[in-house]
């Protein structure tokens, strides 16, 4: 089959990976979880575990099995790794989550299942990280975005692994001095270098790619791409560099994160002058509705980066860090997720219905698989949701909070809708569309078996 | 006779569209060259608008299948190159403004 590197597994991560964030968003209306209870509670675990875990990491191993073949014009290696390390980070989380429901009472099982659960999550993202790894290796050198991935996937394996020790300290496996002190003072850096390294950084160099692809502007290599790799890179070795501070009861972790913090936002700076000049330089004056979109998770980030600056200089960051993680989790990169989701999943599907009659029958074009006119004003709820969602959160309203967790979760099932009706080709004129099989919606399609 | 086979051909490649863009291969600049040995054999060097595209294997073997469909053709090869690199540039200024071109 020509264009082998259209990736199998990516829709099924991508339909457990909007599950996850469905479920999560039900949780927060229920008042599950932060603001109802404190920020390190077993329920707020839950709930952070299931966005972090479920919804992101999922979506972007879905994504990056897809596009890293296209970032280095390479097959994916190890096809049939996908499928396994899906399998075993969903057990892995399901595990995981009991163990956190364990902790908060709501069920009766031993705590030694967490380090059990994060031994599946090290297994599942360990073969994520070999699959792509092994890709990225035999490409070298490898162009500026991949790099960032590169990253990206480190940080990934050092979050997974601390994740893992904190499951062992906390089911009373793991003690010690040491062990105790890195569980009261190393889950900023767990946090940070999932969020901030793994997920932001492997977004950051997948845009510069994708933008440029879809907008067409020029792909050009800037110098300024490689300072954000530079910075961005020095800021998650002083992450990952806080380790042993943490450990030590002494302290040290504040200096070293505050740091990282003035590396990260200059890294974030310049970065964000990449993407306006990559908008400004772009060719094709429409853009589409994934690229619109995505600005809202620009503004998203920018809005972080900035109440970041205010809360450190305000001295009020701990009292309203849970603010600042839900609008860069839920803004930043759910946003981006959501918006790049619109273009991905229409895309593939295209290759999975029309590629094959291409100049043999007239098929649609990608943007025949979708309406942007009705899903436009979804994203806006959105983004408006999560705008009011933080600001409830920073004056502390937690009920007002649970009504806009609300309007953010009806406007991601609008928006799952609208990837639902490019599946099925609901939008595509009759006329175009007649004579084609429509895909699974999420599940792949069996392999042609080869006549001996 | 050969000019002639060569325009017939890139006519023929107007039916493949790059299912991004919207438009047929030949107006996005896509074609580099189209070479007719012998009024038979085609030889065809194309590009995509970028590298490692999931629909590059797709939009190859459709020029193929169209270029050795035109009557007269016995074998078709298509060999794709990013030398030089696709620009925006390279589409006709026909359909530029459809793009929203500048």
């Amino acid at each position: 089959m020509p264009g082998a590197s259209l990736s199998r597994w990516t829709l099924t991560y991508f339909a457990c990976a909007l599950a996850c964030l469905v479920a999560a968003e039900a949780l927060m209306v229920m008042g599950f979880g932060y603001p109802g209870a404190a920020i390190e509670a077993p329920e707020t675990l839950i709930l952070v575990h299931l966005v972090a875990i479920g919804w992101l990491s999922l979506l972007l191993c879905g994504a990056l099995f897809q596009f890293v073949p296209v970032l280095v014009a390479r097959p994916l290696l190890g096809e049939e790794l996908p499928p396994v390390a899906l399998a075993f980070v969903l057990l892995g989380l399901g595990v995981l989550l009991s163990g956190f429901a364990a902790m908060a009472g709501i069920i009766v099982v031993p705590l030694e299942v967490m380090p059990l659960g994060g031994l599946l999550l090290v297994i599942g993202f360990g073969l994520v990280i070999v699959s792509l790894g092994r890709t990225l290796w035999a490409a070298r050198p490898l162009a500026m975005p991949a790099r960032f991935v590169v990253v990206g996937l480190a940080a990934l394996a050092a979050t997974a692994l601390f994740g893992e020790s904190f499951a062992l300290i906390l089911s009373g496996l793991v003690g010690g001095e040491a062990a105790l002190s890195l569980l009261l003072n190393g889950v900023p850096l767990h946090a940070l270098l999932g969020l901030g390294g793994w997920m932001s950084f492997t977004a950051m160099g997948v845009s510069y790619r994708l933008l440029a692809m879809f907008m067409l502007a020029p792909e050009t290599e800037r110098f300024s791409t490689s300072i954000v790799l530079i910075i961005g890179t020095l800021t998650l070795v002083l992450i990952a560099a806080a380790t042993p501070f943490a450990m030590a009861a002494g302290g040290g972790v504040g200096g070293m994160l505050l740091a990282a913090a003035v590396t990260g936002l200059c890294a974030l700076g310049v970065y964000g002058s990449d993407m306006l000049a990559l908008y400004r330089q772009r060719k094709r004056r429409n853009i589409e509705l994934n690229a619109v979109a995505a600005i809202g998770a620009f503004a998203a980030l920018l809005a972080a980066g900035l109440l970041l600056v205010f809360l450190l200089f305000a001295g009020s960051l701990p009292a309203h860090v849970g603010a600042l993680t839900y609008l860069f989790a839920f803004g930043w990169l759910g946003g981006l997720g959501l918006a790049k989701l619109y273009k991905i999943v229409a895309f593939l599907t295209w290759l999975e219905c029309f590629a094959s009659v291409l100049g043999k029958r007239q098929t649609p074009r990608v943007q025949d698989l979708v309406d942007e006119r009705h899903a436009a004003p979804w994203f806006g709820v959105y983004y408006a949701a999560v705008g009011l969602g933080t600001l409830t959160l920073l004056v502390d309203l937690a009920l007002a909070f649970r009504f806009f967790a609300f309007m953010q979760l009806v406007a991601t099932l609008a928006i799952i809708r609208h990837l639902y009706r490019s599946r099925e080709l609901l939008n595509v004129p009759a006329d175009l569309r007649r004579g084609f099989a429509r895909p699974h919606p999420f599940w792949p399609q069996p392999i042609a078996r080869k006549l001996p | 006779m050969s000019a002639e086979k060569v325009d017939e051909i890139r006519e023929a490649l107007k039916a493949v569209i790059d299912p991004e863009l919207g438009q047929n291969v030949v107006d996005l600049g896509l074609i580099y060259e189209i070479e007719v040995i012998d009024d038979c054999v085609v030889r065809i060097s194309m590009t995509t608008t970028t590298r490692g595209c999931p629909a590059t294997g797709y939009l190859k073997q459709a020029v193929q299948d169209v270029a050795w469909a035109v009557p007269g053709v016995e074998f078709a090869d298509v060999e794709l190159t990013y030398d030089p690199p696709w620009s925006p540039s390279f589409i006709a200024p026909e359909i530029a403004g459809l793009l929203g071109g500048r």
